[in-house]
């Protein structure tokens, strides 16, 4: 107990950083002032951790005072977190003033230039590449999000990382590479305009390198590592060529030019503005790790726990749905989009849906408990690209009011999925910990270690009674991502299943692929979470680690708790609130947090029904097939293999106890003669796409490079030495007035210049 | 002397150096002068950097940077070198060279600092100093005659340097440096002369040829060649001189021997400064003097830029050696400055300007780190040595900064001329920029496959994978002055990548102009647009 509490006791070093916001507000700053410090800060602490680290490593206060860092980091977080939400409160207090939703300032003239027309002229106004800050809608959720979940996910690793041996000493690391990559996601949400969105873009791929590769002595984590940069890589240099396309079109990167008015009267050639925009979603694919550039998110495992929250929840993931977002002026017919890009959405909602389906697929053979929750996260995401999909189409066909639907439900997906598996990721990070913890304790001196893995969930079972509040917590995180009825992501997931049902039964009959895909993947969706919580927390343990485990550890229990509550009640609340239509108001239309119907009993009533019960016939029908294969078939089926009671006088908190006791009464089936299917085989492979991918490189790439490097040293290199082989009785020659001096040299060179220019002259006159 | 910085920043060295070389030979008292020849040198170049940056600030001059117009600043009253063929003293800078002389003053100490404890010392840096002279030279003379010797000058104290304080194979690695690019200077010397013997007589022609060296008549009458096929060999000739310098592929290859050879300093102001002696001199001369076969030959520029940009990264990625693949991503990269300036538009050229610093200091942070390699782990091949993060944790950290400069890393001096030559690209070529495009992943594959077999991958938190050349000793860590000089290469990296227009805007400047002046005439005559 004390001990927790001199731990708590080091908050009072963060005091500075959180005054740091109510004293630029006394000093009369404006809030979009302050966005710079959202930014600056994190930019600041980063090497200051680094190299303060470095210095004065294993230095008492730096190690039990500051936690190696840990402190400023979460110092520096706290000021990014209440400055945006400084900028939160202050946009909606003057929203009514906000005519066209979002606050712009222009700080910086970064490069300018000019430009030669076809006339041979140079433009009239040079042309500039600046910075500034975009604030609307979906800047503000994105920002909440990344800020908040930052916050908590540092606060979770002053618990995690610094109480395992293994990182001592190397923890400044982890906290300086941490808020880069946290200012990443702050700046990217920030920018106002695609150039500076894609360099802060391009710095969380940096970091996620860096963190990936923490534990930078594993071969599989160096590998892992560069196999994120570069899968990311791949897709950044699409989208790169896409922002040249773009720049081409418009003349300039920034939104408040482009959204302006993006069809600029007619002239733009969709053909064009398509693939521009199809070159900046093969960027979004690769950061969000959609198919067929998925393959790098399952190895970016290797990193720490907090880091895989960082990146399947906060930061990195999000930024490829955000991109695609900012798509939506272009398309939109209604505010001067160009029309005729519908294909657009089509190949979005492809990709989403077949990325939804195959991951999890995938995620049904995982035993790894990290590795069940990133194939959700792929997953998942591919449910939001689908609904983004959706709303790309229906922008592009003037169905306004579905669109507005869709978009809002995918953006609001996008929050209750983050909240959740940041918390997911954590409490995950919070057993591993505890396992591993359990067990070095159990085989102190035994020297086996290296054979027992503590994320595979077959060395576990029946934890539920062991870590109350993490089954809890992991309990409430799954339903939400399941999509249980009134739980977090039901809210969103419901709408963008039922609109992408309405575009493919209504309107494009090709829709109905993404759409098939995405209603499977609910149930699957609730087979693969619920078989996660039963394999860990249900019934008997599967090994004698679990009798020794422990909640224990400090600064672990807190973000679990604030997050099992955001993400219970948060669905509901804003979908009380209008989230949907709200944050969709970024392009044009009007939109505020506000109850639907004037109190909160009718509002409650309107959402439900709007929920369950739809006037759309068709809906209705998606609606409840969805929750049937959500809420009943899948769970039930994962009950069935691996549920149970748990052990004779083992006592969980109540939901728990409840869910545990029912998961057992579904009878039990054995699925061993399944498990060792070709299917089951492809889908632990991964379905061969890593194999595939790196057979094709080690085929082509590398015996090509070798053959480059070899043809450079003896064919052009070879030629020369020909040259010089043939001339070898001049070289001699050319030795033995090699004096090695200076004087000489220059003396020759000045001797046969002059001759040269004699005999030219001779000839010339 | 004080109305004539720029001879004094390109003589002071050269004598300085030269007397701390000669001096201690001929007078026995002046032995002290050994001991401190090091500080002195230091010295020296510290205050050249101080003028210089002065300069920049307006406190010496008071130039507006960003005023095309007023041509070129600190120019001297020339006078008469050599009265009987035209050749005077005169210098003088602009926002072409300016950029590069900044460079120079500060990679001089940089690298000085890097080598501090080099053998023989009390002639390693007084070698460095001349090397100074030499380079400051080329970029401020505005005689050709002048601009010729200081570029053959160059070539000297890095001979030296390579011959003596160079690798096991340093007298092939020397020989073949100075024989190759001394060869190639040749070819663009008969160019010059061919330039020099169409210059109308002129007040400072000489008093028997009737010629004149002046740079600016030597430019503006290039265009009185009267046969355009003798025009264009002319500037195949001066091109031959400047893409061998550059280098740009096939004219390449004494590049990785030379570099591969040198000590770390002389790698440091090769990559760093002689290579953009190419540029800077086909820009200034070869483009300047006959715009109009800068036209014909654009598709030939496109060929040499892209097959040395492409074909240098697949070469990169082919090598096991970590200087010759540096060395080799310096062909590479040197690419993309001819597509820059093959873009005809001013944003490509200012990009292509911006590519020749932000190489100039990254490549040379580049070299630091692996000649800090060399000298600590005594290999070089990638992969024998694992585990630097544990062994040498600053060398990893700019190890790190350095090669995420070199690949693109936005907020990295590098990117800001990658994507701005790539956007001219995009202009002018269209879906030809999918080239360029793809090879930085290509460049991404090639750095971070050898970052994996150095930084990481040792399989011990505790302890590196140590290579065989160690003997079983544990490898020294980075010293003290190593590491200063990376973070110097390193901050300036950042600090030009968050912010560019410290130097963007007077290049933009100067490239707008330069479009305006000299080339915007031969586009609409030979029908190229823009």
């Amino acid at each position: 107990m004390s001990e927790s509490k001199s731990e708590a006791g080091l908050l009072v070093y963060i005091l500075p950083f959180l005054a740091i916001v109510p004293l630029m507000h006394n000093q009369g700053w404006d809030s979009s002032e302050a966005a710079i410090l959202i930014v600056a800060v994190p930019f600041v602490t980063f090497p200051v951790i680094l190299v303060v680290g470095q210095l004065y490593n294993g230095h008492d206060t730096w190690k039990n005072k500051l936690k190696e860092g840990g402190i400023l980091a979460l110092g520096a977080l706290g000021t990014s977190l209440s400055a945006a939400l400084w900028i939160i409160y202050d946009y909606f207090d003057a929203l009514p003033d906000f005519g066209d939703q979002h606050s712009i300032s222009q700080w910086l003239e970064w490069v300018s230039f000019d430009l030669l027309q076809s006339d041979y002229t140079l433009t009239s106004e040079t042309n500039i590449l600046g910075v500034g800050v975009w604030v609307d809608s979906v800047t503000l959720m994105l920002l909440f999000v990344a800020t908040f979940l930052c916050f908590l996910i540092c606060w979770f690793s002053l618990g995690y990382m610094n109480t395992d041996p293994i990182n001592e000493d190397r923890n400044h690391r982890f906290y300086g590479e941490f808020v880069l990559f946290a200012l990443g996601m702050f700046g990217m949400v920030l920018a106002d305009n695609f150039l500076w969105l894609f360099i802060f873009w391009e710095i969380m791929g940096l970091c996620s390198y860096l963190l990936i590769g923490f534990y930078y002595w594993k071969e599989s984590a160096a590998y892992a590592a560069k196999k994120a940069f570069l899968t990311t890589r791949v897709g950044d240099v699409f989208l790169m060529v896409g922002l040249f396309m773009l720049y081409d079109i418009y003349g300039s990167l920034e939104f408040s030019v482009i959204f302006h008015d993006p069809s600029l009267h007619g002239a733009v050639d969709s053909a064009q503005l398509f693939w521009a925009l199809l070159m900046m979603f093969i960027g979004a694919v690769g950061k969000s790790a959609q198919f067929p550039l998925h393959v790098w998110l399952p190895d970016a495992m290797e990193g720490p726990t907090p880091v895989s929250a960082l990146i399947h929840a906060a930061t990195m993931v999000n930024a490829g749905l955000y991109l695609v977002a900012r798509m939506v002026p272009f398309v939109d017919v209604g505010h001067h989009g160009v029309p005729g890009l519908e294909d657009l959405g089509l190949i979005v909602a492809y990709v989403g849906g077949i990325t939804a389906f195959m991951a999890a697929a995938i995620a049904f053979v995982q035993n790894d408990i990290k590795k069940v929750l990133a194939y959700s996260t792929m997953s998942q995401l591919a449910y939001i690209f689908t609904g983004l999909g959706a709303a790309l189409w229906f922008y592009n066909h003037d169905e306004h009011h579905a669109a507005v639907v869709v978009f809002g439900a995918s953006m609001f997906h996008l929050f209750n999925h983050a909240m959740a598996k940041g918390m997911l990721f954590m409490a995950s990070g919070s057993v591993i910990h505890e396992v591993h913890h359990a067990h070095d304790h159990l085989h102190h001196g035994h020297g086996d270690h290296g054979h027992f893995d503590p994320q595979d969930m077959r060395n576990m079972g029946g934890l539920a009674s062991k870590m109350p509040i993490t089954a809890t917590a992991m309990m409430v995180g799954s339903m939400s991502i399941i999509g249980i009825p009134l739980i977090g992501g039901f809210w969103s997931k419901e709408g963008i299943i039922a609109e992408t049902w309405l575009a493919a039964l209504d309107h494009e009959p090709l829709m109905i692929g993404p759409a098939i895909l995405v209603i499977l993947t609910a149930g699957m969706t609730g087979f693969y979470m619920s078989r996660m919580w039963f394999m860990t927390f249900a019934g008997e343990p599967k090994s004698d680690v679990v009798e020794h485990v422990h909640e224990a550890t400090p600064w672990i229990k807190e973000p679990l708790i604030v997050l099992t509550v955001v993400s219970a009640l948060g669905g509901i609340a804003f979908a009380l609130l209008g989230a949907t239509d709200y944050l969709s108001s970024s392009y044009g239309d009007a939109g505020h947090l506000k109850l639907h119907e004037s109190t909160l009993m009718e509002s409650v009533i309107y959402q439900l029904e709007h929920a369950f019960l739809p006037e759309n016939q068709n809906l209705r029908l998606v609606g409840w097939t969805t929750i049937l294969l959500s809420f009943i078939i899948g769970p039930v089926f994962a009950a069935r293999i691996h549920g149970g009671p748990l052990s004779e006088g083992e006592s969980a908190t109540p939901a728990v106890s409840w869910l545990v006791r029912i998961s057992g009464k579904f009878g039990s089936q054995d699925v061993s003669s399944l498990s060792e299917s070709d299917l089951a085989e492809a889908l632990e492979n991964r379905l061969y796409f890593d194999d595939l991918y790196e057979g094709l490189l080690a085929k082509t790439v590398l015996p090509m490079a070798s053959f480059a490097a070899w043809f450079d040293r003896n064919v052009i290199d070879g030629v020369i030495k020909q040259i010089e082989s043939n001339s070898v009785s001049g070289s001699l020659q050319i030795r033995t007035i090699t004096t090695g001096s200076a004087r000489d040299y220059i003396l020759m060179a000045v001797v046969g210049m002059l001759s040269i220019i004699a005999l030219i002259w001779g000839i010339s006159s | 002397m004080i109305n004539d910085p720029l001879s004094v920043i390109t003589l002071v060295p050269l004598a300085v150096g030269l007397a701390l070389l000669i001096m201690p030979k001929i007078l026995s008292s002046a032995e002290g002068l050994a001991r401190a020849s090091r500080a002195i040198s230091m010295g020296v170049a510290l205050a050249m950097l101080a003028i210089t940056t002065m300069i920049f600030l307006g406190e010496i001059g008071s130039i507006d940077w960003t005023d095309y117009g007023s041509g070129y600043s600190l120019t001297n009253e020339s006078f008469l070198l050599i009265p009987s063929i035209g050749v005077s003293w005169s210098v003088g800078i602009d926002a072409l060279s300016f950029p590069m002389v900044w460079l120079t003053t500060l990679l001089i100490p940089v690298s000085m600092l890097v080598e501090w404890d080099a053998k023989k010392g009390h002639l390693f840096h007084p070698l460095i100093l001349i090397m100074e002279g030499a380079l400051i030279g080329v970029f401020v003379s505005l005689d050709m005659f002048v601009f010729y010797v200081f570029w053959e000058l160059t070539l000297v104290p890095m001979f030296f340097l390579i011959m003596v304080w160079g690798g096991d194979d340093r007298r092939y690695a020397s020989m073949k440096f100075f024989i190759y690019t001394f060869t190639a200077s040749v070819v663009m010397l008969i160019g010059i002369l061919v330039l020099y013997l169409y210059t109308p007589d002129v007040a400072g022609s000489g008093t028997i040829t009737g010629h004149t060296f002046d740079l600016g008549v030597m430019l503006s009458s290039a265009s009185s060649i009267p046969s355009e096929g003798l025009r264009h060999l002319v500037w195949i000739m001066l091109l031959i001189g400047f893409a061998t310098k550059m280098p740009s592929v096939p004219v390449h290859t004494w590049l990785p021997d030379a570099h591969v050879q040198a000590p770390t300093a002389g790698s440091m102001l090769l990559a760093g400064v002689m290579l953009k002696m190419g540029a800077y001199g086909f820009l200034r001369i070869a483009v300047t003097a006959l715009p109009e076969s800068t036209m014909v030959f654009i598709p030939l520029l496109i060929f040499l830029g892209m097959v040395s940009l492409v074909y240098g990264a697949w070469v990169c990625m082919g090598q096991t050696n970590l200087k010759r693949m540096v060395a080799y991503s310096s062909v590479s990269h040197m690419g993309l400055i001819f597509l820059g300036i093959a873009t005809m538009q001013p944003l490509g050229i200012a990009g292509a300007l911006f590519m020749m610093f932000a190489h100039g200091i990254i490549s040379p942070l580049l070299f630091a780190v692996a000649g800090a390699f060399k000298h600590h782990y005594h290999t070089l091949e990638i992969g024998s040595m694992r585990g630097i993060a544990h062994h040498s944790p600053w060398m990893a950290g700019h190890m790190m900064l350095g090669w995420m400069a070199s690949l693109g890393l936005p907020l990295l001096a590098g990117f800001v001329a990658e994507v701005t030559i790539l956007i001219a690209f995009w202009m002018s070529f269209g879906w030809l920029v999918m080239l360029p495009a793809l090879t930085l992943i290509i460049t991404a594959v090639y750095y971070l496959t050898s970052m994996q077999r150095t930084i990481f991958e040792s399989n011990d938190p505790h302890q590196g994978i140590l290579p065989d050349s160690l003997h079983g000793e544990d490898p020294s860590d980075i010293t003290w002055h190593e590491n200063a000089g990376m973070l110097i290469l390193g901050a300036l990296t950042v600090l030009f990548g968050i912010l560019p227009f410290i130097f963007w805007d007077m290049m933009s400047d100067w490239s707008s102009g330069f479009m305006i002046d000299v080339l915007v005439q031969a586009m609409e005559s030979e029908g190229v647009n823009p």
